[in-house]
């Protein structure tokens, strides 16, 4: 195989057939699948969903059923099933929250800060693999030392800094912060990821002219698509699921998400605990159909045979 | 509402765009610099952006919380080394640190291997088990760990003897007549703190699982068929073929849970707040700031996690090391 | 390559960058503190109905006097350490309902709550509310947090129609109480006098403290109360001691708890009380907590509350003691001293203000003078009546107390002793060790 067409072969979409092919090479035979990887799976992913069923059964019962007896008798005992009710899902999203404007609101903080970590990572990670430069290795241990600092601490100096400059309260506010912090842990990811692409695939385009700009968009982006997927699916959820970041540099008001918004159902002391069940489901939706379409990404093969040649 | 829909998908829009546009400048200066010139600061301004949003929101912080941890409770007085002979004075603290080791010592290793074996085994079922499964172990890190305080809660929950249980285990136990167990407040053994384990456990296999995932798949087939070929067993492919290959996640992924379990708080402070024996080092800075106020105490527990986590750098930086080396 | 098309599409770029900051800055603007110098913002974390029954009150009279006073009223939870954080960086709301006085002498402390004395009428204040809720907030002899909603602690629940079917008498001295408890264990050990929980998510402990705090007001009365609180009686002292030692009769004796003392900090504070109410057997007689907790008891009893519940005040020491309440509440505190804001703050300091609230929810008025008739049921109206005809209201010592001992040291080490690990005196000596050096 000659060097450009396996620029080609890499840079273009893979072809439907062949992907599939290449899924199951590893996995050779179905029978090597035998019962006993299946049943150690089942009863992995029965156990894994338990405590999931339990809440997500909990979330249909009235407070007082939920505090009296187990959630299981709704299964043991059917004929309890009449109790199950919609009233918890009814008031976490209804109510005086406007959950339709906090979800927009979540979908607002949490595309940037997911998609711009992972393009200003990604230029550093290619910089960091394929590129010479002085300090390389010095500059790139620095930044994935700084991976030791917990955000919580950085939560008072910053909202100092933004008040000078005005922001807080607004989503950039809690864009920069994400950015700043997810950025050590994608640079880490990404680059250790694009070291092992293999090296002379690139080195050929380089040769036949290709400027960095164009070799990072052409060649390195889509053969990184894994990590870079693995890494959107945790940083999305880790926008969407937090709480205090939101709370602290966009606060409650106009522009809360919806963490900060399900916090808003409870009582002072706690009351109204069931209704975490139910918004907890809900705020659950879309990062799991996040994953799943980000799941497709996770093909092999995009770089088998790219080696020998 | 549509209004406020519109707003988002501008400023989103800007927002990303306005990446974009930097990185398109950046380019556009390196390669209008005359000479050698732009190609040698090219890589500089390729890691621009991102060395400067580290420096100023983890950086800066940290350095600020140095010098806070030499004042007092609102850094506004210098008190010396105060802060620190009262943390380590107290028994609390103590405990909270042997419990931060113990996090330290069992979570990573746990993560890596369930991560590997779940990883593993899916990858030998057809795409659509092999989807499922993923899924389904990943599902936990989806919800939020205020949300999986709550779905533990009706796992863990203990009420008194005579009354019906509303925890699974104590349930199971009262199936077989054995006195419920307040799971969640029994120390021996360090138990609770294990428990609460299980629940981070629980919500992080998943990010393990899809970065080794993403490794195995990028294991070039090449090598494995070769192996295949040559007459090798399946595990001895794993051992010999797969995992050397994919050793710098692995290494990746250890280095990161160890860091984010040193880091934990949410867990424990939803749960049981640190009582019980059960406090975390990122559960007590949380409580020295939002309860006690002690700017001071607090930025000391963080400096010393923070020198706490050289081993755990110095082991990355010489892991680097040699691999650039190969 | 880089022609003139390439510019243009890269101004095009800017532009529409610099279009969306803007939209975006005007849109979201204003997170705290009020955009415009006519919008007041108040942060509060009382619960969403008396939230919802306050504003609508207070903007129905700025309505009234033709005010163009926006108001912009956030739950928020965390307040306290919010708050803190938001002063550290210069952000904070105009107003801010305090649950603990603690953190009301923090706020001073960092200069950031301003004095009332001169907004609101001081002397109508002393006159209307119960002695005791204005030195709560008195900090220096100036006032900075004023009683906006009030709950009462101190209160023992029971089974109105088990009761009164059992013929018990509601005892008016702690002697008193402890005849009635052999009689109850007397009478069958089905059903034990007390039921009684400590645990709480997140803050385990808590209820333990509210009971050291009931017998020691009534045991010592406020003055010692009070030094209690400012450390000049310690734990470690005779009167404390005494306290803990009564406790430990009322609890630890077998028999006397539902679940004995091993269930006891297992058993959360929000659904221990439901032994009330078992049918056929109620697991308990008494069940000692503030008033909110009708808002955790079963929703069939919530229904009927003055049927099904009744309510009396811990008893006094003696026959004919002394009869202070322990009692918490959301004080008011005011940030920002402007025109507008002292406006709204002289609105929230009159009993009007809770006249949306009271029927709509669990709010109970600060004020003696309140219309007792809006509150939706007789239960609320003699919680209310114990608190109005006290001699004293005594803030909860544990949210007056420096958080690293009421937020801390003394939750944990309650639970520490009466889970066994450690011994009272031990246990004394810990929360006294904990007491911060400085009250900086």
């Amino acid at each position: 195989m000659t060097s450009t067409a396996t620029t080609e072969a890499a840079a273009s979409p893979i072809p439907k057939t062949r992907r599939r092919r290449s899924a199951t090479h590893f996995d050779a035979n179905p029978a090597k699948a035998g019962w006993l990887v299946k049943s150690i799976l089942i009863v992995l992913c029965l156990l894994w969903l338990i405590p999931l069923i339990g809440t997500f059964i909990t979330s249909f019962r009235t407070v007082d059923a939920a505090a009296n007896t187990g959630w299981w008798s709704v299964i043991v005992h059917p004929s309890t099933l009449s109790s199950l009710t919609l009233q918890n899902y009814k008031t976490a999203l209804g109510g005086s929250t406007d959950m339709g404007a906090a979800f927009v609101n979540s979908l607002a903080i949490t595309l940037p800060a997911t998609f711009i970590p992972l393009l200003i990572a990604s230029w550093a990670a290619y910089a960091f693999t394929f590129l010479q430069f002085r300090g390389r290795n010095f500059l790139f241990l620095f930044i994935v030392s700084m991976l030791v600092v917990p955000n919580y601490v950085a939560f008072i100096p910053i909202l100092k800094l933004y008040k000078n400059l005005g922001i807080n309260g607004t989503f950039p506010a809690a864009w920069l912060f994400h950015i700043g912090f997810g950025l050590s842990l994608a640079i880490y990811i990404l680059r250790n990821y694009m070291s092992t692409l293999p090296k002379t695939v690139i080195e050929s385009a380089k040769m036949d002219g290709a400027s960095n700009y164009q070799t990072f968009y052409r060649l390195v982006l889509p053969m990184s698509v894994p990590a870079i997927a693995a890494f959107a699916i945790f940083q999305f959820l880790w926008v969407w699921n937090d709480l205090l970041v939101a709370l602290v540099f966009i606060g409650p008001g106009a522009n809360q998400p919806v963490t900060v918004a399900l916090t808003q159902l409870k009582g002072q002391l706690g009351q109204g605990w069931e209704l975490t069940t139910a918004g907890g489901f809900i705020t659950l939706i879309l990062p799991v159909v996040v994953f799943l379409v980000l799941q497709r990404y996770f093909v092999r093969g995009l770089t088998s045979g790219a080696v020998k040649g | 509402m549509l209004v406020k829909a519109l707003t988002a998908v501008i400023t989103v829009a800007a927002g990303i765009g306005a990446a974009f546009v930097l990185y398109w400048i950046l380019n556009w200066i390196s390669e209008h610099i005359p000479g050698d010139w732009g190609r040698r600061i090219q890589p500089y301004l390729f890691i621009l952006p991102a060395l400067a949003a580290i420096v100023v929101y983890t950086v800066y912080p940290a350095v600020l919380t140095v010098i806070n941890s030499f004042k007092d409770n609102f850094s506004r007085h210098w008190i010396g080394l105060a802060n620190y002979r009262a943390l380590f004075g107290s028994d609390a603290f103590r405990s909270t640190l042997f419990n931060t080791l113990l996090w330290i010592l069992i979570v990573p290793a746990a993560c890596i291997i369930m991560g590997l074996t779940v990883a593993v085994l899916a990858d030998r079922l057809g795409p659509r088990g092999e989807k499922t499964t993923k899924t389904i172990i990943f599902l936990p890190m989806a919800v939020s760990l205020v949300g999986a305080a709550t779905v533990w809660r009706f796992i863990y929950d203990a009420e008194p003897k005579g009354s019906t249980q509303i925890g699974l285990l104590n349930a199971i136990g009262s199936i077989f007549h054995k006195g419920p167990v307040a799971w969640l407040d029994t120390s021996t053994f360090r138990l609770n703190s294990l428990l609460l384990m299980v629940i981070l456990l629980w919500a992080q296999v998943g990010f393990s699982m899809v970065l080794l995932s993403a490794a195995i798949k990028s294991v070039p087939t090449d090598t494995i068929e070769a192996a295949r070929i040559d007459g090798a067993s399946e595990r001895q492919i794993f051992a010999r073929v797969v995992v050397p290959q994919i050793r710098g996640t692995i290494v990746t992924i250890f280095i990161t849970v160890t860091i984010t379990v040193m880091k934990i708080f949410d867990v424990v402070y939803v749960t049981t707040g640190g009582a019980f024996n059960t406090d975390v080092l990122g559960n007590q800075f949380w409580t020295q700031i939002s309860t006690y106020f002690n700017y001071g105490a607090a930025s000391a527990i963080v400096v010393i996690f923070m020198i706490a986590v050289i081993p755990v750098m110095w082991y990355q930086v010489k892991h680097f090391q040699t691999e650039e080396a190969t | 390559m880089r022609s003139q098309a390439r510019r243009v599409t890269l101004l095009g770029a800017a532009l529409l960058v610099g279009a969306g900051l803007t939209v975006t800055a005007c849109s979201s603007g204003g997170g705290g503190g009020g955009s415009g110098s006519t919008t007041v913002t108040i942060w509060s974390s009382v619960d969403p109905p008396v939230k919802a029954g306050l504003e609508k009150q207070l903007v129905a009279e700025l309505g009234a006097q033709k005010s163009n006073i926006k108001i912009n009223w956030q739950t928020v939870t965390n307040i306290n350490q919010l708050i803190i954080t938001k002063i550290q960086a210069g952000n904070t709301p105009d107003i801010a309902y305090i649950p603990q006085p603690g953190v009301v002498a923090q706020m001073v402390n960092l200069g950031a709550a301003k004095p009332l004395n001169s907004v609101v009428d001081m002397s109508s204040l002393q006159q209307n509310m119960v002695p005791g809720m204005l030195q709560a907030g008195t900090i220096n002899g100036k006032l900075y947090g004023l009683l906006g909603s009030a709950n009462v602690k101190g209160l023992v629940w029971y089974n109105k129609p088990a009761w009164t079917a059992a013929g018990w008498q509601t005892p008016t001295s702690i002697p008193a109480l402890t005849t009635l408890m052999s009689q109850m264990k007397a009478k069958g050990s089905a059903t034990a006098p007390w039921c009684l929980g400590v645990n709480s998510t997140g803050s385990p402990g808590w209820p333990a403290t509210d009971w050291f705090e009931t017998l020691m007001m009534r045991d010592y009365g406020p003055t010692v109360y009070n030094d209690w609180i400012a450390h000049k009686v310690k734990f470690v002292s005779p009167q404390v001691e005494n306290v803990a030692s009564q406790f430990s009769q009322i609890a630890f004796t077998p028999g006397n708890v539902y679940g004995g003392r091993t269930a006891i900090p297992t058993n959360g504070f929000d659904t221990a009380g439901n032994g009330l109410f078992t049918t056929p057997t109620p697991k308990c007689w008494m069940y000692m907590q503030g008033s909110f907790i009708t808002g955790f008891f079963p929703a069939s009893v919530q229904k009927s509350l003055d049927t099904s519940v009744g309510v009396f005040y811990f008893p006094p020491a003696t026959e004919g003691g002394q009869k202070p309440v322990e009692g918490g509440g959301d004080m008011i505190t005011m940030l920002n001293d402007t025109p507008n804001v002292e406006t709204v703050v002289k609105l929230l300091a009159q009993p009007q203000i809770g006249n949306d609230a009271a029927p709509t929810s669990s709010f109970i008025s600060p004020f003696k003078n309140f219309n007792a008739s809006l509150y939706p049921n007789n239960t609320t109206r003699s919680v209310a009546s114990i608190m109005y005809s006290a001699d004293d209201f005594l803030f909860d010592a544990s949210d007056a107390m420096p958080a690293q001992v009421g937020a801390g040291s003394f939750w944990s080490q309650m639970v520490a002793w009466i889970g066994n690990q450690v011994s009272i005196n031990q246990a004394l000596a810990n929360i006294d060790q904990s007491w911060p050096a400085t009250s900086s």
